[in-house]
């Protein structure tokens, strides 16, 4: 009877604190909703869609600080896909067993540096590095494009790609390599039966079987890219405008609320940061979900291919 | 009769562990030849050897040698690629490219050795569905996915995908086994069929399907070939001890 | 044969693509590192680690005070972070196997991907706006919060491992599930949820993004819990910023500081990961 006792009081009590997370995060959702009011009252949709940013006269337009969000973001991508795919072909399928865990290691503790310290490097090593050996050659060559265009500080919406990119490609690669081990060896037996060279194999029956999996590491590496703060906010020029060129400074929404919150004397200040940071989690939580379903669905299929 | 695959002193290992010893074997062109024999007895094994598919596996390697068509695919200026395009292969499991339609799951060999041109590979597309007998249950849904078909469907896939590039000899690695009967007839049909055209390797732990499709039979038992003759001769009045035990049902 | 050479060469190139893209990416680690300890190491001395900053314009001084804050904000966070997550972790092995399982599960997973600065605003929201004082507390909820999900997942990972046969032979000697789970169960996961807190540790040391404005940052020793706290982190983001090189200088002592914190507790999760994967594949 006493075991019994002391038994449902330990259920209880687990579950009491499980649920205490569960609430964290609703609070914080309406903890944030509810302080984001004043400014979704008074400004609604035009919040998202203007490009005014002045607290003087507490008229909030977040359009360019979304622009600069998605389009750093993307930039990563472009770069980051590809060599994070080209790592995780190469740890799964074609490096000699002992590389692949070191340098699987190796990658991984690009994902340990603290953002901050990014950030750091970024200022003083990578953007005097890009302004004195990439930024001339890219002019040089693709000026004519208008996103080469333009007078290159060193800080711009192209670093600020460059140094993301290097911050999700951990993300990426790990994931993508996790889901090509899943990838059952029957699929690469088929198509080596049929001749292929090892590429042909990665391609017919590595990268086919996992491209759900796949979109799901990119758009978790997506997640994290949206969210980064510090290392961007360093970099990015901290400008609130549309340009189209990528030398450029740009803002982005995480830039904002990290340089402007402590500032922000107004409400209404206050409350169109909140509603960013709101919009900001909205977006990750969307894209962050979307992953997780890409990626479990691939490592939880049934081996080989039957449908049972 | 020809010869079309000999194989010589063949001794096959994964690590240290041998798997094949000394296996010597003589395999006849457009015939069927069945492997038995206990699981974990190498018979898988030694198909395998057959498409140079065995030294894929970590750690696995090959010695002795094996005559296809009178040259040696050991030989070190053979290619394994071409190798596995002359000796197709059929899994235990279905395994389509679930990526592909079906469509391109037969394409999917053809379009490697570069045959892209759509006329082309319809028609061939068209032909090797009728030979693998499942056109006639395919054709309205050519682009859907390959793993939307049935398990026996899907089984006729994939010899379909092996027949599309034209090989000499198919490899059979238990096609049945993960099968209900009446697919697994079809299959046996199948293979029946193909042998006018092509010579057939089939492990099977199945007698009854031994039996019933080979024309040679070769018992395999802890690595090593006990017995092969013609396939009547072996159920009938086998030679040796093991295998006579072993065709009776008295262990495997 | 002509298309055949070409498909070789496809193939030569596709791999060698492949091998150079995992090569390259050690590229901006080995700059970090090599930027982060060259430049780090000629600033570091004792001064560094037990002196204050020293106003602009003065040379020398240190981060003595940002070091002991981002202890402190590390040990608040540990303080209600570790036994939450690991309730929570023991809830989703033990009795998770249910809806409202499903549903901490992924209420974790949200929380996991919740970008850091987002949840900055909810711990002002939550304690300085009540309190009209930014405070070591609110730093140390923040940072908590980012612990919590790698901890309780880590820790139901690692009770999920654990043999069913240890579990039944416990209950079976008519012990409570209670002491069964805590004294047997938790002590043989033990190992892998040490693991699970240093990697959370490891995460939240770097972070400066929720610490902007909850903790603030403070240019003396500290005074209380209920005042704003220096952090390495923020030390390192001000002076990075900053435009005297005296304060770069000190910015790349903190990184060197931080990383070297950060790496040793990567390192030490991953020794322990290692001889826990081999105690369980032995048993």
């Amino acid at each position: 009877m006493k075991i019994k006792f002391v038994d449902t009081g330990f259920k209880k009590a687990t579950t009491l604190i499980a649920l205490i997370v569960v609430a964290l995060t609703l609070l914080l959702v309406y903890n944030m909703a509810t302080n984001a009011i004043p400014s979704i009252q008074k400004l609604g949709a035009r919040f998202l869609f203007t490009s005014t940013w002045d607290p003087v006269k507490e008229d909030f337009g977040a359009l360019p600080f979304i622009y600069g969000t998605i389009v750093s973001s993307f930039l990563a991508l472009l770069i980051a896909v590809p060599v994070s795919l080209g790592i995780a072909v190469y740890l799964a399928e074609l490096a000699p067993q002992f590389i692949r865990q070191p340098l699987s290691f190796l990658v991984e503790l690009l994902a340990a540096i603290p953002s901050v310290v990014y950030g750091l490097w970024g200022i003083f090593g990578l953007a005097p590095f890009l302004r004195s050996t990439i930024q001339p050659f890219l002019s040089r060559y693709l000026g004519f494009l208008p996103i080469f265009k333009g007078e290159f500080y060193g800080v711009s919406m192209f670093t600020a790609g460059i140094i993301l990119s290097f911050m999700i490609i951990p993300t990426i690669s790990s994931v993508s390599r996790e889901v090509f081990l899943a990838v059952p060896f029957t699929q690469r037996e088929a198509a080596l039966a049929l001749g292929a060279t090892s590429w042909e194999k990665i391609r017919l029956a590595v990268l086919g079987y996992s491209r759900s999996g796949v979109l799901g590491a990119i758009i978790l590496g997506l997640g994290r890219a949206l969210g980064e703060t510090m290392a961007v906010t360093m970099v990015i020029g901290n400008r609130p405008e549309i340009s189209a060129s990528l030398f450029a400074p740009s803002y982005t929404m995480a830039s904002v609320i990290a340089n402007e919150f402590t500032e922000a004397t107004s409400n209404m200040y206050l409350s169109a940061l909140i509603e960013i940071g709101l919009v900001l989690f909205f977006v990750t939580l969307l894209v962050n979900i979307t992953a997780r379903v890409l990626v479990w669905k691939v490592t939880n299929k049934v081996e080989g291919g039957i449908r049972e | 009769m020809k010869e079309e695959i000999i194989v010589s002193n063949l001794n096959a290992y994964f690590g240290s562990v041998q798997a094949l010893k000394d296996i010597n074997i003589s395999i006849n062109e457009k015939m069927v030849t069945a492997i038995i024999g206990p699981s974990g007895c190498g018979k898988s094994t030694f198909i395998r050897c057959i498409n140079r598919l065995h030294e894929v596996v970590p750690h696995a390697r090959v010695s002795g040698t094996i005559l296809l068509d009178g040259k040696d695919i050991y030989s070190p200026d053979v290619d394994p690629m071409d190798i596995r395009r002359k000796v197709g292969m059929v899994f235990q499991k279905p395994n389509p490219f679930p990526a592909l339609s079906i469509y391109d799951n037969v394409a999917a060999g053809l379009q490697l050795n570069g045959i892209t041109k759509r006329d082309h590979l319809d028609d061939i597309v068209e032909k090797t569905l009728k030979m693998a007998a499942l056109w006639d249950e395919v054709k309205d849904k050519l682009n859907s996915s390959g793993i939307s078909l049935s398990g026996g469907q899907q089984q006729r896939l994939c010899i379909a995908r092996a027949l599309a590039v034209k090989p000499e000899v198919i490899l059979f690695d238990e096609p049945a086994s993960a099968l209900d009967p009446i697919s697994t007839g079809k299959i046996e049909e199948l293979i029946l069929d193909l042998k006018t055209n092509y010579t057939i390797v089939i492990v099977t732990h199945n007698m009854q399907q031994a039996a019933r499709i080979s024309d040679y039979t070769g018992f395999f038992f802890l690595g090593e070939l006990v017995e092969f003759d013609e396939t009547s001769n072996i159920f009938t009045n086998p030679k040796d001890k093991k295998t006579e035990d072993y065709v009776t049902g008295r262990f495997g | 044969m002509n298309f055949y050479k070409k498909r070789k060469i496809v193939n030569r190139l596709m791999c060698s693509l492949a091998f150079l893209c995992a090569f390259l990416t050690l590229v901006p680690l080995l700059s970090i590192f090599g930027y982060v300890v060259s430049k780090g190491i000629t600033s570091i001395n004792l001064d560094f680690f037990i002196h204050l900053p020293k106003p602009v314009g003065e040379s020398g001084g240190g981060m003595g005070n940002a070091i002991v804050g981002t202890l402190i904000l590390i040990g608040l966070s540990c303080i209600w972070a570790i036994p939450v997550g690991i309730c929570g972790g023991v809830y989703l092995s033990e009795f998770g196997n249910n809806k409202l399982g499903t549903i901490v599960r992924f209420t974790a997973d949200v929380l996991n991907g919740v970008p850091s600065i987002v949840i900055g605003i909810f711990a002002y929201t939550l304690f300085v706006v009540p309190m009209k004082s930014f405070s070591a507390i609110s730093g140390g909820f923040a940072l908590g919060i980012i612990m919590i999900p790698t901890i309780m997942r880590t820790t139901e990972e690692m009770l999920i491992l654990v043999p069913r046969t240890i579990r039944e032979a416990a209950l079976a000697l008519g012990i409570s599930q209670f002491r069964t789970t805590i004294s047997i169960v938790l002590k043989t996961a033990l190992p892998g949820i040490m693991t699970g807190i240093l990697l959370a540790i490891a995460r939240i040391a770097g972070e400066t993004a929720p610490l902007l404005f909850t903790a603030l940052g403070n240019r003396f020793w500290q005074r209380g819990l209920t005042q704003p706290i220096a952090a390495l982190p923020l030390q390192i983001f001000a002076y990075a910023i900053s435009p005297f090189d005296d304060w770069h200088r000190q910015a790349w002592a903190g990184a060197l500081v931080l990383i070297v914190m950060v790496f040793l507790m990567s390192f030490i999760s991953r020794f322990v990961i290692a001889r826990r994967y081999k105690f369980l594949r032995s048993s």
